[in-house]
């Protein structure tokens, strides 16, 4: 193997691969990175038992100023260390050569360094794709179904299915997660809808970091399947997730189809007087505040009580509200992070009752995105 | 018509006596690997594979069979172990009751081939009681013993079987406990093609909890030898900071034999004293040798439980063994080893506070205002309260009156620092905050000097004190949960647990039946933080199995304990000046600030004197005030 590259151009490839790489690993060969050249292409490949990542830079992009001279792979361990000298050479280009052994130098201006390489033989492959299962999604929103559903994500590694976000795919691409005490679920409309369903689990963190990548991103994102990965591809760069085992539950059936009392708000005014009353909530042992709903007297108040610090009472100004009077009582952490997603749009809060989890939807196409919170049941 | 009575088929009986040796594929390897290791072997593969159920394989390398007795093994009652009935006292053997064989070949296909190495060897295959013919094998030193089908005719036993990574776990412990007992046994176990375990044989303890557990936890393990006229005993001890949630990881091995022992186990917890966090269990691996007359292992089929004539005295033995051993770790603790000033300051105040506890104790103001460096405390002096133990250098923690503090100290029951203290602390000084260090610990003055306080221990108190009451209250307020959790227990525990449901229930924990051993739960009381439900759901489960039964009294303080320490600030957390006073101020109106609910001390005090010592203006006032000028 043997070729030169603009220093910069491989420093960006490189701090891509290296978001899945960690020194942590059980398995030594992946704290290094691959590095596999062909004719025309050098693929830089990083992974960690969750996810892999894998970028190519081309000889066709003049920016990389790439040629290459010999083709070969090898692996680099660990990556880290790698990435630092190539971060700190001094001339504009850097060049690459790996002799017997694969000992490799790395050349730049007048500075050169000789490291040890690994044999890529060692390196595990990564997952054959299935192309039938594969749909196409814009970056933008992609990053807002995982920004939706993650926030409900299970944060305990004893019900591991509960950590990552549910997808099933047919006609629609719906997402859900729940950590049992709340529940978000987004529906998008596939252009192209696949001939035959798709149900899978991603892990929480994974579409975290998937969606850091996709910051910059304005393309399609194409979203393909195997057996245990799912692969997401954008630009040069190829993300695998591993999916999560086991049988997620069925949550079809807790979203209820109907209410008995509605009310909407500006979802930020409502968050900053949950804030509020979370102040007090959170000196007391229970953490629990109560929403008083009365349509016909066109009040809602919200009250937070600590017997060790004091109560917090103040009345809302809801846009519209209507049924049944109704009080409920819950976590006010879950409603917080349920309206944040929501920014500044307005919501409508559905209630069947003081014990049945209630619903908060934006009020324009109210059937893409739905959040559940379960009351608690005070005595 | 009328069934006469009759005596019991062989078949039968052997049936019958199956299922009390034989519940599980895991008791057949047990039995199987007994019989290797009372054969001498050095070498011992055990191999599972999981096709048409699952195929057990026990490969030794001991003594083997003479080809005319083969038959003879799988008689019952028939062993070659012990003879007269007096030997069943002096049991130096794992298998003496002649029964596992049989058992075993009652309910399932057993093909063994044995020699001596000197006969050739012989094969046999048993199936449901029947022998088939012996035919000639290969004359290999030791025995190989192939047991499938199990349960092939007691299809309600089969049915009871959980999932095969179940029973491999089973029968992973059943190795476990075993190498753990047998460390000069190369012992290893592989399913399905895959190693699960090795030992290495080398008589090495520690090799083998390594390669159990993993190396890791080694770093955390003490070293324990001691012997007495009675009792031997060889191992190692976690450190108390390395708990488990259940009693599982206190392996007691005597004469080799891995025994399940209440009493032994709760002499072990106790040696911890008031170190342990309440609802944790340390991590204890020992081996025992005692006098096998002075122990019974016929008390049970399956040969776990054993009655001991002197259990009292194993388990002061046990507890007193590792409690010394724990002092010697705390009382010198490395960081300090060259630091001798700051170790005597710190020791001595620690003792102070912890002195307050104590009733006859009179309170800190009225002890001596300077101590009298020399007078140490003479070596007759037997009372550890009632007069201060000065501690001037680390030789001075030697002196008899500390280590018998200690020692009372940390025998003291886990219970007592709950318990409502006596007021003899009105003395708790008024504190102006100075500063935090480390996120961890706070810096006052007072009147009386300097102190330092863990910022979390602190907090913790000051929350427990509120639970406790606040726990007590009925007006518990419920989380539902959209996905139900699900607990899975063991067949005994289970049972413990049904038992103890209402208790349960009056905090907060509904758990429903489930199948077989399982509890599912809908909803949990809202102080159960959010990501902890199942392990603080799990935690209060565990301390329920452990006290079997318990009061709902015990049970709210159990409770308290376990919010106020998961609701505290923890270390490393910056504090602002607002937030530190308050802290000191809502620790002063506590009940007993000087004690965590878990009895670790919140505060250690640095007196005037002591800072005058260490910075020697004590004893050279003349000389200081002669430099000034
Ligand atoms: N692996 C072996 N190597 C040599 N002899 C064996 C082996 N397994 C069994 N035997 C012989 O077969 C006899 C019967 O074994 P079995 O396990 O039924 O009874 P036991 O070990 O004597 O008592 P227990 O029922 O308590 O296990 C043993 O006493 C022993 O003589
Ligand atoms: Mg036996
Ligand atoms: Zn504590």
């Amino acid at each position: 193997m043997n070729f030169s590259i603009n220093r910069v151009a491989f420093i960006k490839a490189l701090n891509v691969v290296q978001r899945a790489i960690s020194a942590k690993t059980t398995i030594p060969i992946l704290t290094g990175l691959k590095i596999d050249v062909t004719d025309h292409e050098i693929m830089l490949t990083g992974s960690n038992a969750d996810i892999s990542i894998q970028t190519t830079i081309s000889t066709a992009n003049p920016d990389n100023e790439l040629q290459i001279q010999a083709t070969g792979s090898l692996v680099l361990s660990p990556a880290r260390f790698f990435a630092e000298i190539v971060k700190k050479l001094p001339d504009r280009e850097l060049q690459v050569d790996v002799a017997d052994q694969y000992q490799t130098t790395i050349k730049s201006g007048n500075s050169e360094f000789n490291i040890n390489g690994l044999d890529a033989n060692g390196y595990p492959h990564l997952p054959e794709i299935d192309h039938e299962h594969q749909i196409e999604l814009p970056a933008k929103l992609l990053r807002e179904v995982i920004s939706q559903t993650v926030i409900a994500v299970s944060k305990q590694e004893s019900r591991p299915i509960l950590t990552g976000v549910h997808f099933t795919l047919e006609k629609h691409l719906l997402a859900v997660a729940t950590d049992s005490h709340r529940l978000s679920q987004r529906e998008v409309e596939l252009e192209s809808p696949l001939t035959s369903p798709a149900d899978f689990v991603i892990p929480g963190d994974s579409l975290k970091e998937l969606s850091r990548m996709l910051d910059d991103e304005e393309d399609l994102i194409k979203l393909s399947l195997s057996e245990n990965q799912v692969l997401f591809t954008f630009g040069e760069t190829q993300f695998y997730s591993r999916l999560l085992e086991g049988n997620y539950p069925d949550t079809s059936r807790l979203i209820p189809n109907s209410s008995d009392t509605k009310v909407q708000f500006a979802a930020g005014e409502l968050l900053a007087a949950v804030e509020r009353a979370s102040l007090l909530s959170h000196e007391s042992r229970n953490n629990v505040i109560k929403l008083t709903i009365k349509p016909a007297d066109k009040q809602v108040m919200i009250t937070g009580n600590s017997p060790d610090v004091g109560k917090v009472e103040e009345n809302l100004e809801p846009q519209a509200l209507s049924g049944n009077d109704l009080e409920i009582s819950f976590n006010p952490d879950y409603l917080r992070e349920a309206l944040r997603v929501f920014g500044s749009v307005p919501v409508e809060v559905a209630f069947t009752s003081a014990l049945r989890p209630f619903t908060i939807k934006p009020l324009e196409r109210p059937d893409e995105f739905i959040q559940l919170i379960t009351p608690v049941r005070t005595f | 018509m009328v069934t006469a009575i009759h005596e019991l088929s062989t078949r039968l009986a052997d049936q019958i006596s199956a299922g009390e040796v034989i519940e599980r594929p895991a008791s057949v390897v047990k039995e199987l690997v007994e019989n290797s290791i009372d054969a001498q072997s050095t070498k011992i593969d055990v191999v599972i594979e999981d096709t048409n159920h699952q195929v057990i394989k026990v490969i030794d390398n001991g003594t083997g069979i003479v080809p005319e007795q083969v038959e003879l093994a799988f008689r019952r009652y028939a062993t070659s172990k012990i003879s007269q009935s007096e030997d069943l006292t002096r049991i130096h053997s794992l298998g003496f009751r002649g029964e596992a064989l049989p058992s075993i070949a009652s309910i399932a296909k057993v093909t063994m081939q044995t020699s001596d190495g000197i006969h050739p060897g012989v094969q046999l295959q048993v199936m449901g009681g029947q022998l088939g013919t012996k035919q000639p094998a290969a004359s290999r030193r030791g025995t190989t013993v192939v047991v499938s089908d199990l349960f092939y005719n007691t299809p309600h036993r089969r049915r009871y079987l959980k999932s095969a990574n179940t029973e491999l776990a089973k029968i992973t412990e059943t190795i476990n406990q075993l190498a753990l007992g047998h460390p000069q046994i190369a012992i290893s176990l592989r399913h399905n093609q895959k190693e699960v375990l090795q030992t290495a044989g080398r008589g090495n303890l520690q090799q083998v909890i390594g390669g159990i557990y993993n190396n890791q936890i080694l770093k955390q393990l003490l070293a324990v030898d001691r012997s007495t006229d009675d009792f031997i005993v060889h191992g190692y001890i976690g450190k108390p900071e390395l708990t488990r949630a259940s009693r599982n990881y206190i392996s007691l091995i005597i004469n080799g034999r891995y025994v399940r022992n209440a009493d032994l186990s709760k002499a072990v917890i106790a040696g911890y004293g008031s170190k342990l966090m309440v609802g944790r269990f340390p991590m204890v691996i020992l081996e025992l040798t005692i006098d096998p007359s002075r122990l019974d292992v016929n008390v049970q089929p399956t040969k776990q439980a054993v009655r001991l004539l002197d259990h009292q005295e194993l388990g002061l033995f046990l507890t007193e063994t590792i409690s010394q051993r724990l002092q010697k770790q705390n009382l010198i603790p490395q960081a300090l080893d060259n630091k001798v000033v700051r170790t005597t300051v710190s020791a001595h105040n620690q003792m102070e506070v912890a002195l307050n506890l104590t009733e006859a104790t009179p309170p800190i103001a009225q002890l001596p205002a300077t101590p009298q460096p020399d007078q140490p405390v003479k070596s007759t002096q037997r009372s550890v309260v009632g007069a201060p133990i000065l501690v001037k250098t680390s030789d001075d923690l030697q002196q008899p009156a500390v280590r018998a503090f200690q020692q009372r100290y940390a025998q003291e029951p886990a219970g007592a620092p709950f318990e409502n203290q006596p007021t003899a602390l009105k003395t708790f000084p008024s504190l102006r905050y100075l500063a935090q260090v480390h996120g961890t610990y706070l810096v006052a003055e007072g009147d009386e000097g300097l102190y330092l306080i863990d910022q979390h221990a602190a907090q913790e108190r000051i929350n427990y004190e509120r639970l406790r009451v606040a726990v007590g209250k009925v007006e518990n307020s419920e989380q539902p949960l959209l996905v139900p959790l699900i607990f899975d227990y063991s067949a005994a525990e289970a049972l413990t647990i049904q038992q103890n449901l209402a208790t349960l229930a009056s905090i907060g924990l509904q758990l429903e039946p489930f199948g077989s051993n399982s509890f599912v739960v809908h909803q949990h009381p809202t102080w159960i933080k959010a990501g902890q439900e199942e392990s603080t759901i799990r935690e209060l489960i565990d301390w329920v199995l452990v006290h079997r039964q318990v009061s709902i009294a015990d049970f709210r303080e159990q409770t308290a304990i376990m919010a106020s320490c998961k609701q505290a600030i923890k270390a490393n957390h910056h504090l602002d000046q607002k937030q530190a006073v308050a802290l000191l101020q809502r620790l002063a109106q506590c009940e007993n600030p000087y004690n965590c609910p878990h009895g670790r001390p919140v505060l250690v005090h640095f007196s005037n004197t002591d800072l005058e010592t260490m910075f020697k203006r004590i004893q050279d006032t003349h000389d200081s005030k002669e430099s000034e000028f």
